[in-house]
């Protein structure tokens, strides 16, 4: 309990923090960021230990004249180990990048704030919690998108804030008529609406879908995230592929698990829908990317084709789907985050941020491309790293429930994925290998390190799944 | 002593303000003291209307009865202090306290020499003594009176600011509210044609006996009050008047008018529809599918209307129009989670929409522009005032945490409970409109870089009162407790009673 209340709260404390100290006192910030990212991160693992060993940490009381808990279960654990784990890989790295850039204190404040928002919906036990946390969350990261308070960002920012507005409006519709309905919000104790067969389920379901899918991304409600690459890479890297768009998956999987589960969406007709819209995303998502010039955005739309990768797992409502969804949540980001690390050294040292002038870049930044070749290699679902496993759970749950097109179309976005990439790597090895390389100095071996742990981590998990399948046997135990 | 003061108290709590208020003018050249005295019977108020909060929570809905001069009912006038009753004191209480205190530190910008300051005061107290009568009475006639003190007093605060734009806005409010006042009056006489009463319970039970005598005459009398009271209380499209008046107002003013002043009429329509027609007339007139009709059309007209204001003052001008839907479309909904939430609704806008006007008039006062672009940066300058400002945007728009968020959990709950998709869809694109009026403000506020000037945080005590609103905006968010079971209640006796 009170690791979790030490897990949740580090960030705003640290945040808070950081607020005080002035502007010019770099070292100091950069030494009170790292503590707190590392004392959630500890605190995260502490707690969610406890949550895979089967003991409760729950934390329960009233907001407003309703019931609110934090309760995390074993997929909210799984979620939050994700989250403060890159997030203090993520800190390290922004060490790095923010060097020279402005307003330091207001990115690391909001950095900080916007992990026990992330926290706060991992661990949230009702649907109160969730709600809250996701609309704060909201709130907490809209800082970080206008960064650069350029009138591109400003209007990335308010895109996204309305976005955001409207999906947590239909979010909180959905809640009111889950509550009027079977006046549970709890997420312990068995789906909420489960015997409660009615007509207008669909379209409640519908509603949550729709509500947390702007910030899963789910097309055509995607035009948000694009732009949103405006922000600091390490923004993009953590909040715009893991943290925010994960809260959105994240709300999808305790809709489809905790409001509804999936005996009871697999008497609904909306069920055969679903995973389309899935599928439907993956593969206009990826092909969407094909066509960016700007990494970034090029990026960005393949985050919202994996995105809806893990969103297909659930939709399969099978066990093997959920463990292939799970695992892909946990394998996807470590690489994710990886190949916008590696974009933003090369924007940094070269200053580079399109594709088709990348020429030769991989001599210039060896370690980085190698980096991103081995993240590409991840991302196209090839055997040595971690993103296998997970797309083979994923297909084999798609099989199993009845629908082998879906496998294929996992198949053919992992081609296209490599249509997207391996060209432009190639592109950056051609020429003439020089000798002078740019990972030289302090500033980018900050950035490299993280970069380069997640590729080992990557390539570890690849190499012995054995070490996350704990974690997700936890989850799909604890929905079947 | 005492035992005659608790006996005597719901008549003290409306007398004492209207009694001190015609004092201050002979003590205008001690302006101290004028300020002590409104400050003093401001807490005493709040004080009893605890008290009278508490009883009523405690006696479990059984109302105080009070006898003015000792004549009983059909004869003489009552004050009923039931749930309704004690909730809109506490309101009234919670809410005019923290304005007075702010205008204290304000008013020598807003209006000017001691005179003014002391007239402001006078009418100030009117307006808070009218408001609290309009919480307790029972009869239908003081209804009226003090419906015309609180309009009076109104026009007089609305120009209490020396300025031609002012004077011209006052008129448009005295012709429009005038006009209201007769279609009150009008309503009245058509109520007295048909039952011969003028006491609420009298004339409602009469009402449910012989209507079906006079149909035509109760539709009319349905009319009347609705326009009467939808012009008072600015329901769109009747609100032509209220952003003028409440954009040229001082500060102050413009918290209580918009904060309390249109709520005390609403609080008045409350009661004429459900204790004196009665929910059971009112679903045979239809009267609650045109509440919740043009609730709707309220809502969204109001919130685009403020869309398209670049003054500050105005923009939450128009921002009240909207607000006044939801407590229409609440109104209609003729359940117990409906109704408890519009009340809960009504007294968390009171208090937001106080805390906003204040907080703008405090960026007016210290940086003199009007336009909301012009205020970039001020975060970083007057911290405190627009933290104040954030914290009651964020209760507008409802986010949990914040006391809007519990009003509007409880009306969504209510327009599913009488099976109203549209409204429910109406209540959260409310929402969302007005985070797109809000949310940029706060963003110019804070993430656009500040000029070169000397803006800071105001005095003291108009600080104080940013920080006691936003406290209790936030208490009210995360604790509702007491106020919550009060509106509940209020809620139940209203659709009970019959």
């Amino acid at each position: 309990m009170l690791s979790l209340i030490l897990a949740l709260f580090s960030g705003a404390v640290g945040g808070l923090i950081v607020a005080m100290i002035p502007e010019t006192n770099n070292r100091l910030r950069n030494y009170i960021v790292l503590f707190f990212a590392s004392s959630s991160a500890f605190f995260t693992w502490r707690t969610a230990m406890k949550v895979f060993a089967g003991e409760s940490v729950r934390i329960a009381g009233e907001l407003g004249g309703l019931a609110f808990s934090l309760d995390p279960d074993p997929l909210g654990a799984v979620f939050g180990l994700i989250a403060s784990t890159l997030w203090l890989f993520t800190a390290v790295y922004s060490f790095g990048y923010m060097v020279g850039k402005h307003k330091q204190r207001t990115f690391f404040t909001f950095f900080l704030i916007s992990l026990t928002m992330t926290l706060g919906v991992a661990f949230s036990g009702n649907l109160v919690a969730l709600y809250l946390f996701y609309e704060l969350l909201t709130f907490a990261t809209y800082p970080l998108v206008i960064h650069e308070r350029s009138p591109e960002a400003m209007k990335a920012g308010s895109k996204y804030i309305l976005y955001s507005l409207s999906g947590a409006g239909a979010i909180l519709i959905a809640i009111v008529l889950t509550y009027a309905w079977s006046g549970k919000l709890d997420f312990s104790g068995g789906p909420m609406l489960v015997n409660s067969l009615r007509p207008g389920l669909n379209w409640l379901l519908g509603l949550f879908i729709g509500g947390f899918g702007v910030k899963a991304a789910i097309m055509p409600l995607h035009r948000w995230l694009p732009t949103a690459m405006v922000a600091p890479t390490p923004v993009s890297a953590l909040l715009h592929a893991v943290a925010v768009v994960y809260s959105g998956v994240y709300g999808i999987l305790r809709t489809v698990y905790s409001v509804f589960g999936h005996e009871l969406i697999g008497q609904l007709g909306i069920r055969n829908i679903l995973p389309w819209i899935a599928a439907i995303t993956i593969l206009a998502g990826i092909a969407t990317a094909t066509r960016q010039d700007v990494l970034k955005r090029r990026l960005a739309y393949q985050t919202i084709s994996h995105l809806s990768y893990i969103l297909l797992g659930a939709f399969t409502l099978k066990a093997w789907g959920l463990a292939g969804a799970i695992f892909h949540m946990i394998s996807y980001s470590t690489l994710k985050i990886t190949l916008f690390f590696c974009a933003g050294i090369i924007s940094e040292m070269t200053g580079e941020i399109k594709v088709s002038k990348m020429g030769g870049i991989g001599w210039f930044l060896p370690k980085t491309m190698v980096a991103f070749s081995i993240a590409t290699m991840g991302m196209i679902g090839m055997l040595p790293l971690n993103t296998f496993w997970g797309k083979y759970y994923l297909m084999k749950g798609s099989v199993e429930s009845g629908k082998w097109p879906l496998a294929l179309v996992l198949v053919i976005s992992g081609i296209i994925n490599a249509i997207c990439f391996v060209p432009a790597i190639v592109n950056g090895f051609r020429g003439e290998r020089t000798k002078t390389s740019g990972e030289k100095g302090g500033r980018v071996s900050l950035m490299l390190a993280p970069t380069l742990i997640l590729v080992i981590i990557a390539l570890f998990i690849g190499l012995m799944p054995g070490i996350v399948w704990p974690g997700v046997e936890a989850v799909v135990n604890w929905f079947y | 002593m005492t035992a005659a003061i608790t006996a005597n108290l719901p008549v003290f709590i409306i007398i004492a303000p209207l009694f001190v208020a015609f004092v201050l003018p002979t003590l205008a050249q001690r302006m101290r003291l004028v300020e002590n005295l409104v400050i003093s019977v401001e807490a005493l108020m709040l004080f009893g209307a605890c008290y009278l909060a508490s009883i009523v929570l405690f006696q479990k809905g059984i109302p105080i009865i009070y006898q003015m001069g000792g004549w009983s009912a059909p004869w003489g006038i009552e004050l009923k202090v039931g749930s309704l009753g004690a909730f809109f004191l506490l309101v009234i209480a919670i809410v005019s306290l923290p304005i007075a205190l702010f205008a204290r530190g304000n008013l020598t910008f807003e209006v000017g020499g001691k005179e003014r300051r002391a007239r402001f005061y006078v009418l100030y107290l009117l307006l808070v003594g009218a408001l609290a009568g309009m919480a307790l009475t029972n009869d239908l006639f003081n209804v009226y009176v003090l419906v015309e003190v609180a309009t009076l007093s109104c026009c007089g605060l609305v120009s209490a600011r020396n300025h031609p734009r002012a004077a011209k806005a006052t008129f448009t409010y005295l012709i429009l509210a005038t006009l209201g006042s007769c279609l009150v009056m009008g309503g009245i006489g058509f109520i007295y044609i048909v039952t011969g009463h003028l006491n609420m319970g009298f004339a409602s039970q009469e009402l449910g006996r012989i209507w079906q005598n006079n149909p035509r005459v109760v539709w009319m009398a349905f009319s009347f009050m609705l326009v009467g009271f939808g012009v008072k209380s600015a329901l769109f499209p009747l609100h032509v008047w209220l952003p003028d008046a409440h954009s040229v107002a001082p500060s102050p003013a413009s918290a209580i008018l918009s904060g309390l002043a249109v709520k005390g009429y609403l609080i008045c329509l409350l009661k004429v529809l459900y204790n004196v027609f009665g929910h059971t007339l009112m679903q045979t007139y239809s009267v609650h599918k045109v509440l919740v009709l043009v609730g709707m059309v309220a809502i969204i007209a109001g919130s685009i209307s403020a869309l398209t204001q670049d003054d500050l003052k105005r923009r939450l001008a128009f921002s009240t129009v909207a607000q006044v839907g939801y407590i229409f479309l609440g109104f209609g909904l003729l359940n117990t989670k409906g109704l408890a939430g519009t009340l809960f609704y009504l007294a968390s806008h009171a208090v937001i929409k106080s805390t906003l006007f204040l907080s703008a008039g405090a960026m007016l006062a210290v940086t003199g522009k009007k336009n909301i672009k012009d205020l970039s940066g001020i975060g970083r300058k007057m911290p405190v005032t627009t933290a104040a400002f954030t914290v009651s945007s964020l209760g507008l728009i409802g986010i949990p945490l914040f006391s809007g968020f519990v009003g509007k959990w409880h009306l969504l709950l209510g327009s599913f409970e009488s099976d109203n998709i549209l409204s429910v869809a109406v209540i959260i694109a409310g929402s969302v409109l007005c985070a797109a009026y809000l949310f940029p403000i706060i963003r110019i506020a804070y993430f656009e870089s500040a000029p070169e000037k000397d803006w800071k945080d105001p005095n003291v005590p108009q600080k104080l009162a940013l920080i006691l609103l936003s406290i209790v905006i936030v208490v009210l968010g995360v604790v509702p407790g007491s106020l919550l079971e009060l509106a509940g209640r209020a809620a139940a006796e209203l659709l009970v009673l019959q």
